[in-house]
């Protein structure tokens, strides 16, 4: 049985299993995983080499080398061959920086709904054929997230869902607030996933025009994603509140997302702690020594996503976070290192 | 970490002495400025010149005695609150309080005012004019200092310009660094307590409208650092009375020549120091340290020595803890740097063991990269000056010093170079972080834009 087949059935009985029932399985597949990896991805190979970490020489899925989330931008992590290459996901980055690319094929592309879908329903617990309202555009190839959308109307979508985002001249997205207020209208559940920014535009449209919409009972809300720069930053549980107050969706109908597009699997947060499905595992490593932090301690967010087949399993992520029992809590992104009580011209660090 | 809750036990002479639940008010800004300007025409206005040297000479002497309560209290609360290393902060503070002599003073009048009692009467030039013309330089009444968040040397340089010009000063500093200068201006009060009564130190966060308006709309003079958003910001709170000093956010460099490199020892200790002096966090401090091809040593060797002077000055002058912030970035940085050096020999990195810190990255590409700071180090190989210059070309605009290490038969022409390219200073490698008394921040006079002169034609 190949590597994919084999993780389709860790996936198939994982689901309701504690992680320490799984965790067996977990590590052979990372570990066999880890060697694949190591041999068909040449800059993953360099960089264990660097590091003097070697297949044969780690007995603990956490003791695998993850590779910078940076390295998506520079190289190629992918073991496709570039002629077999049908998909690419990319960051989006801020201006004048590289994206990230994590590329795809059919198989790794069933991969990553087989890894979706289910995780994807516990957490938002959609209503059968529930009408869902995406705040993205519905035709942007190298996005993860409306890729991800794509697949979630088509599993778990009414006929009556909708994409009500588009995207702009200068490539930016925004909502069409008029088909968005439409879409909401109705007696039955809807489910509404966004950015945080198109909420907050959506948000801040409400408040000017001094509406409230009461969506019906058992409606559904997902944001995911930062900001950067595209509207006012709200705080994350600020959000939640105004959710609650203009779209008449209380707290425990609101799951936050946290996905990357250099990653096959997403975590879902409902009460302030994040969580990866049993086939993804993250920890929270000190900035300083690169070794696990405790309970509570602030540190960057490593994620191993045995979802990860034809890429690196072992992901560095430039996050912040902070370990809460099985899961962790976001912080943000850590800083991009401007000079203490400087601000400098950002475009000078091109290429980080 | 807020200065005002902080484990130090003084009277309270200064809004920053003030506990934290102290609230402070547009009204009680206003209130301490107007008593300021009361004190300073009663107090300062008619001192000497001579007088005011003195004193500082004395203070200085003893900050440089490790005995004196207030260098005492910085050192042990200090690591806490500013979060320098006791022997960061030692040599800091050395470093500034041995150029508070009565002789560097006197030749700091010398260059900005063309006469040390220039202050006290009317002299005539040394040279033109002939004796029938005469002036006298008067500083601003209420000089008011928006100080910069990091280090504590710039805004006590600007302290002292502001005692030379006998105005009385409202420090303003970033909230939760007032405490050295806060420290320095209860030296000053204890070696003097009328002199004490002309300065008010404060720290509240930047922004901060109702408070910067109250205090702006008394000032005549205003000093800001800052970023050019934050100086915009400011700007447009001071009334058109009153003048307004700003200095924006500057980076700076090394160069190193090959025939430098035969002192290489030599150079790597003193660029090691210019790195480790405040955790770089300085406009003044190295980003890069560009280093020509051809010398005894190549780029690599260059690079592989700072890292073991870095590391040994972590062992008698550590940087100390960092907020997770911070080292995140750190790590995210070395991370990208780890992946490229994995990938191309064009890429090397060294960097200390289970921490972050300090960090060396060598590059070929001649490109200038902003640092993150605290010991994050970028080595470049050049050909020549020129191939560095035109890497840097991104900060031309920004650039502060060049710390230079060069053979004393290319130094002036490099120098030249270096100033016409855009460079506001230009001294040895090992003293970036230490500008003399009379330097010139930003390429701008010290004591000159704060003078206003009256001319008398006899």
């Amino acid at each position: 049985m190949d590597l994919s087949s084999q993780l389709l059935a860790l996936m198939g009985r994982s689901l309701d299993a504690p992680c320490a029932a799984v965790e067996e399985e977990f590590n052979r597949l990372a570990l066999a995983l880890f060697a694949a990896q190591y041999n068909a991805v040449t800059i993953y190979r360099r960089f264990c080499e660097r590091r003097n970490v070697l297949p044969g020489g780690v007995g603990s899925w956490s003791q695998i080398p993850a590779l910078p989330a940076s390295a998506f931008k520079e190289f190629e992590v992918s073991s496709i061959p570039a002629a077999e290459r049908t998909a690419a996901f990319y960051s989006s980055g801020t201006t004048g920086q590289n994206p990230s690319r994590h590329f795809h094929h059919a198989r790794s592309l069933a991969i990553y709904e087989a890894s979706l879908l289910p995780w994807f329903e516990r957490n938002f617990r959609p209503s059968p054929s529930m009408k869902l309202v995406f705040l993205t555009p519905v035709d942007v190839p190298g996005s993860s997230l409306v890729h991800m959308f794509k697949t979630v109307r088509c599993h778990f979508g009414g006929a009556d869902s909708v994409f009500t985002g588009r995207v702009n001249g200068d490539g930016s997205w925004s909502i069409d607030l008029e088909s968005t207020l439409a879409a909401l209208e109705g007696s039955h559940p809807v489910g509404l996933l966004g950015t945080a920014f198109s909420f907050v535009h959506l948000l801040d449209h409400l408040r000017a025009i001094g509406r409230r919409v009461a969506l019906p009972e058992g409606s559904r809300v997902m944001e995911t994603g930062g900001y950067k720069g595209r509207s006012r930053e709200v705080p994350k549980g600020e959000l939640r509140g105004l959710i609650s107050k203009f779209l008449g969706v209380g707290e425990p109908g609101i799951v936050t997302e946290y996905g990357m597009s250099e990653l096959s699997s997403q975590a879902y947060d409902r009460a302030g702690v994040f969580q990866f499905p049993p086939w993804a595992r993250a920890q929270v490593v000190s900035p300083e020594t690169g070794a696990e932090a405790g309970e509570g301690e602030t540190g960057l967010l490593r994620v191993f996503d045995l979802g990860n087949i034809w890429s690196v399993m072992a992901v560095q992520t430039e996050d912040l976070a902070a370990r809460r029992g099985n899961g962790f809590e976001l912080l943000g992104r850590s800083a991009e290192s401007e000079p203490r009580g400087c601000s400098l011209m950002p475009e000078v660090t091109n290429g980080l | 970490m807020d200065s005002k809750a902080q484990p130090v036990n003084l009277p309270n002479y200064f809004l920053a002495d003030l506990p934290p639940e102290a609230e402070l008010t547009a009204g009680l800004i206003t209130e301490a400025c107007q008593t300021l300007k009361r004190n300073r025409e009663r107090y300062l206005e008619g001192r000497s010149t001579e007088g005011t040297l003195r004193l500082l000479e004395g203070v200085a002497a003893e900050w440089l005695s490790p005995d004196f309560p207030f260098r005492r209290m910085v050192m042990e609360a200090g690591p806490e609150i500013t979060g320098f290393t006791t022997p960061v902060l030692s040599a800091g503070l050395d470093q500034f309080f041995k150029l508070l002599t009565v002789e560097n003073l006197e030749s700091l009048l010398w260059q900005e005012l063309g006469h040390p009692q220039r202050l006290d009467n009317f002299f005539p030039n040394e040279r033109g004019w002939g004796s029938q013309r005469v002036a006298l330089a008067q500083g601003p009444q209420l000089l008011a200092h928006v100080a910069p968040g990091t280090l504590p040397v710039p805004v006590m340089m600007d302290m002292v310009l502001g005692l030379l010009t006998r105005s009385a000063q409202f420090i303003k500093c970033a909230s939760g660094r007032a405490f050295v200068p806060r420290m320095f201006a209860h030296s000053l009060y204890d070696a003097d307590r009328k002199l004490g009564a002309c300065m008010e130190v404060a720290d509240w966060k930047g922004g901060l409208d109702p408070l910067e308006r109250a205090l702006f709309a008394e000032c005549d003079c205003v000093i800001a650092t800052g970023s050019d958003e934050t100086l915009a910001a400011i700007f447009a709170k001071i009334p058109p009375t009153a003048r307004f000093l700003s200095y924006g956010t500057r980076v700076s460099f090394g160069y190193v020549t090959r025939e430098a490199l035969r002192q290489t020892q030599s150079v790597v200790k003193r660029v090691a120091a210019d790195v480790a002096a405040w955790n770089q966090c300085g406009c003044l401090s190295p980003h890069v340290i560009y280093v020509e091809e051809g010398g005894t040593v190549g780029g690599e060797t260059f690079a592989d020595l700072l890292a073991k002077e870095l590391q040994a000055l972590e062992e008698t002058h550590p940087r100390g803890p960092l907020s997770a912030e911070e080292a995140s970035g750190i790590a995210r940085r070395r991370s990208f740097y780890e992946v490229r050096a994995a990938h191309s020999p064009e890429t090397k990195m060294w960097a200390s063991n289970e921490s972050t810190a300090w960090t060396v990255i060598l590059e070929s590409d001649a490109k200038f990269q902003v640092s993150c700071l605290n010991r994050f180090i970028y080595v470049k190989t050049v050909a020549e000056a020129d191939q560095a210059l035109h890497g840097a070309d991104l900060i031309r605009e920004k650039i502060s010093t060049v710390g230079l290490a060069a053979g004393a038969a290319d130094a002036p022409e490099l120098a030249r170079k270096f100033a016409r390219w855009g460079a506001k200073r230009i001294c040895p490698l090992g003293q970036m972080q230490s500008p003399p008394l009379g330097w010139r921040h930003d390429g701008r006079p010290a004591l000159g834009d704060l003078v206003t002169w009256c001319d008398w034609e006899k």
